[in-house]
């Protein structure tokens, strides 16, 4: 894996752009499963 | 860039940062983000026929993409498989040489005829000789520079920087909010001020990871305690200490009044750690002491960066700054409509 990222640039940036979206995907999804429990909390 | 960001912080909070986002400002953040990913990842990299030149006196038998244009192609004299022909810098027509390619590449090179094309080149024995090794796209719409030393990787500079000074202007609402907060007592801006921190120490963390990959492949290393390095973890462990110091009061008004202290002298020292220390101390990022300029962000000079990569540079800082204030919209309104259930809860 390693020796891939290093010969091959182009993958070590996509690594990055994956790092920001995951992350930034991961914190809507938890934004998103507190706003569900709350619209489900309210209908009970 | 900077008009960029204020452009997007701007835009993030206008009209209001209260309230749900109207539906063409999203379609303007999602066309920004897309933007953002085509630019950065799709344009090939290339440089000239002199970039070629001083990497091989660096690393001789390195290959280097550039843009040139292909003519004249003819077979080299004794040889049936060794090819040559003329190559002009397609950026500074004047720079010609020679270049030999091997029957393998030959039908790539008939095909692109005299149209500006990426050729990944190695330097033969003079500055007027050079062998094709591959053959990149023809008639690129758009190629970012090649930095030696970087290449492919100066592209993770659009995700990284943008990063970590949303993160700063995240702080600093976070800092205006709990002021606000501090002076009105209007829990909403309490709420907003914690929505802020949260996003921003969210882009810190997010920097951190990026900013490790860029050490690990720039640098040999992922960690180097370097001073903006150790900036940034500073940095994260502040805001970590002001999520567990309103997670541990029960009380809201009280946990309210001493986050806002907590987070205006928070937000006091990030400026330092970030601008401050670490143009005071020796480092491998761009501006610090022993670095002549002030870095790319920073510098008062118009040509630091590359023009192409100022346009995407720019592109990526205002589509980070929506992003960063959609999610700080989503958190307070989640934050509103909890603060709601709390009060319709209570006998």
């Amino acid at each position: 894996m390693n020796e891939l990222l290093t010969q091959q640039p182009i993958y070590v940036v996509l690594v990055t752009a994956l790092i920001v979206w995951v992350g930034i995907a991961f914190y809507l999804w938890r934004v998103d499963s507190r706003l569900s429990a709350a619209e489900r909390r309210r209908q009970q | 860039m900077l008009a960029a960001t204020i452009l997007g912080v701007l835009l993030g909070m206008w009209p209001t940062i209260r309230r749900g986002r109207p539906a063409w400002w999203k379609a303007l953040a999602i066309v920004a983000v897309i933007g953002t990913i085509v630019l950065s990842l799709a344009p090939p990299t290339a440089g000239t026929l002199t970039d070629a030149i001083i990497v091989a006196r660096a690393q001789p038998n390195s290959v280097v993409p550039v843009l040139v244009t292909v003519t004249d192609v003819s077979n080299v004299p004794d040889s049936t498989q060794t090819y040559s022909a003329t190559v002009h810098d397609a950026r500074t027509t004047d720079h010609v040489a020679t270049l030999y390619f091997s029957s393998l590449v030959k039908s790539a090179i008939d095909e692109i005829g005299g149209r500006p094309t990426v050729v990944h080149v190695r330097r033969l024995d003079s500055d007027l000789a050079f062998h094709a090794e591959a053959i990149g796209p023809s008639d690129p719409f758009l190629t970012l520079p090649y930095i030696p030393g970087l290449e492919e990787r100066a592209r993770i500079m659009y995700y990284h920087v943008p990063m970590s000074w949303v993160a700063l202007v995240l702080y600093i609402v976070a800092m205006v909010e709990s002021i606000i907060y501090l002076r009105k007592r209007r829990p909403e801006a309490d709420r907003l001020a914690a929505s802020a921190a949260s996003v921003g120490t969210l882009y810190t963390i997010l920097a951190t990871l990026t900013g490790a990959v860029w050490a690990k492949y720039n640098w040999g290393a992922y960690w180097n305690w370097d001073p903006k390095q150790t900036s940034i973890f500073l940095t994260m462990l502040i805001y970590a200490a002001y999520f567990v110091l309103r997670s541990s009061i029960d009380d809201a008004a009280t946990r309210a009044r001493l986050s806002a202290v907590y987070a205006i002298v928070a937000s006091v020292a990030v400026p330092f750690l970030f601008f401050i220390l670490p143009r005071l101390m020796p480092g491998l990022h761009p501006g610090s002491s022993d670095d002549t300029t002030a870095g790319p962000m920073l510098s008062l000079k118009s040509d630091t960066l590359n023009p192409t990569k100022q346009v995407i540079f720019s592109l990526s800082l205002f589509a980070f700054s929506l992003v960063a204030f959609w999610l700080v919209n989503l958190r307070f309104r989640l934050g509103q409509l909890e603060h709601v259930e709390r009060e319709e809860a209570q006998p």
